[in-house]
């Protein structure tokens, strides 16, 4: 299930301000592990680092999906 | 922010909320398995069943149960991993085997990134409930080598930020006095290792009670959670023990003990669905009845795990039989052994679990084997125990006869003393059990 910034948690409710920001830097990560201009050292450490934001939203409910495609 | 929860978002939900989560979870990883593992193609289409179909939370009935000889069939069928995974091994970043202890063909796991971050996050959830935060010392007295283990609990020491110490590759004593002298406060192993360690110390002459451990984390044997074997580790250790538990197959554990230490343990419901069902028939039973764990994980995309029958047996009860707050039910005792573990002997009902319970009550035993042979058309069974040295044999053997037999229907043991240092020891899973009744004369199976 894709986040939807403007939407509610997987159980419908309402994102507080906190978790859209978490929310945001998650959906930013995922667009930057797509871009194909990133150096290697640049891919690992955002892979790495979706890898994190991707488990944390998935326990706070906010998201969740699987992100093979994304190297991840 | 402190708090007694890991992640208090999820761990103090609603049980109405938390199976809603579980549901669009579930759906997600139905899909998932849908499109690209063949194995769930094929099963999905052979039970009639679509993704689609899973409205309400009973529709996760519709889905096909997986089974272990299913999957390795899978694997020996298509080598090196089998038809579960969704992807070739180029996606994953790591693989990691079953222990291989029971002597028969490990099971080969892939894990991508995100996959080994869910790891150790599950591990977290555990660790942070019995109290671990960033100023522990962890140690980890484990072999590091491709049985999964306890390498998830290393990487979620050093995502709370504890000082995590690799105890890997070396001898016990050089364990023991490392865990003295970097001052660990965590200690992580298999229960029967925690013993082995606890030995160790008392020959070297250093006193593990007074040293800075204060939590001895368990897992890979049920006997985590037996009373009495838990009992003699906090007297040993002079610490609390907690027990976790998990498996391969999920990459990680399932359910912890919190600080609470309510005689059972959380099940991670956030991430996971824990079924109970009868081994026999499949069909749910309910709180309170004994049956076998079923498993789904939200965790791992490589290998996604639909309803997997685990053949653990458990009893669950609702989560406010704890009052550490969290809606995550749990299974009472842990895991209480295994669907195929119980052996008839002479018509009488024998596991391995209640015998450690009595043997653990015994601080002079410091290691033990359980016997079974057939003597003609007679069934007999033996515990075979190593004492401490300088321990008076007679009163020992005459007290375990006789609570041995009292707790098994009168059934006789056959209790023989074994030469010092003559049983095996054991790092990871301990295998105390063998039942020589189906080998030929000579042959030692170990069940």
């Amino acid at each position: 299930m894709s986040p939807d910034l403007n939407s509610r948690d997987l159980i419908g409710r309402e994102l507080t301000r906190v978790e859209s920001e978490l929310l945001g830097v998650y959906t930013s990560l995922r667009a930057l592990a797509a871009s194909p201009d990133l150096p290697p050292c640049a891919v690992a450490g955002v892979r790495a680092s979706l890898a994190h934001m991707a488990v944390l939203v998935s326990s706070l409910g906010l998201a969740f999906e699987h992100l093979l495609d994304e190297g991840v | 922010m402190d708090s007694p929860y890991w992640n208090p978002r999820t761990e103090t939900l609603p049980r109405e909320d938390l199976r809603a989560l579980q549901l669009a979870k579930l759906r997600t990883v139905s899909r998932w398995a849908a499109e690209r593992s063949p194995h769930y193609r094929k099963a999905f289409a052979d039970a009639g069943f679509s993704p689609d179909q899973l409205r309400t939370w009973d529709d996760l009935r519709r889905i096909p149960m997986l089974t272990r000889d299913a999957w390795m069939a899978g694997q020996a069928a298509s080598p090196p991993y089998g038809e579960l995974p969704v992807a070739g091994a180029d996606r994953a970043i790591r693989l990691h085997t079953t222990s291989g202890t029971s002597g028969a063909e490990p099971l080969r796991a892939l894990d991508s990134r995100k996959d080994w971050v869910w790891t150790s996050e599950m591990w977290c959830y555990g660790l942070w409930a019995q109290g671990v935060r960033p100023d522990d010392v962890g140690y980890v007295a484990f072999g590091y080598g491709s049985f999964i283990g306890f390498w998830g609990l290393h990487y979620a020491l050093e995502k709370i930020g504890a000082l995590t110490i690799p105890g890997g590759a070396q001898p016990t004593e050089s364990r023991v006095r490392q865990i003295v002298d970097f001052g660990a406060t965590v200690v992580a192993s298999t229960p029967t290792y925690a013993l082995r360690l606890a030995q160790e110390a008392t020959a070297l002459g250093i006193d593990l009670a007074a040293s800075k451990v204060s939590k001895v984390v368990l897992s890979g044997e049920p006997a985590g959670s037996i009373p009495e074997t838990k009992a003699l580790i906090e007297k040993l250790w002079g610490a609390k023990a907690y027990d976790t538990a998990g498996m391969t197959e999920v990459s990680t554990i399932v359910m912890f003990e919190c600080s609470k230490q309510p005689g059972g343990a959380h099940v991670i419901e956030d991430h996971l669905i824990e079924e109970v069902v009868d081994p026999e028939t499949g069909e749910p039973v309910g709180y309170g009845e004994m049956g076998e764990r079923v498993v789904t994980s939200f965790g791992r995309s490589m290998i996604p795990l639909l309803r997997y029958r685990t053949a653990d047996l458990v009893v669950k009860v609702p989560h406010d039989r704890c009052t550490c707050g969290r809606g995550f039910d749990l299974y009472e005792g842990g895991i209480l052994g295994r669907v195929d573990d119980m052996k008839l002997v002479r018509g009488t009902n024998v596991y391995p679990r209640a015998i450690e319970g009595i043997v653990r009550g015994f601080a002079e035993i410091v290691e033990f084997q359980i016997r079974i042979t057939r003597e003609g058309i007679r069934d007999e069974i033996a515990l075979v125990v190593e004492l401490a040295e300088g321990t008076p044999w007679d009163p020992i053997a005459e007290r375990l006869g006789r609570e041995l037999a009292a707790s098994h229907e009168g059934l006789r043991f056959n209790v023989e003393q074994a030469p010092s240092g003559s049983l095996p020891r054991f790092e990871l899973k301990a295998r105390r059990l063998q039942d020589l009744r189906t080998a030929p004369i000579g042959a030692g199976s170990v069940s």
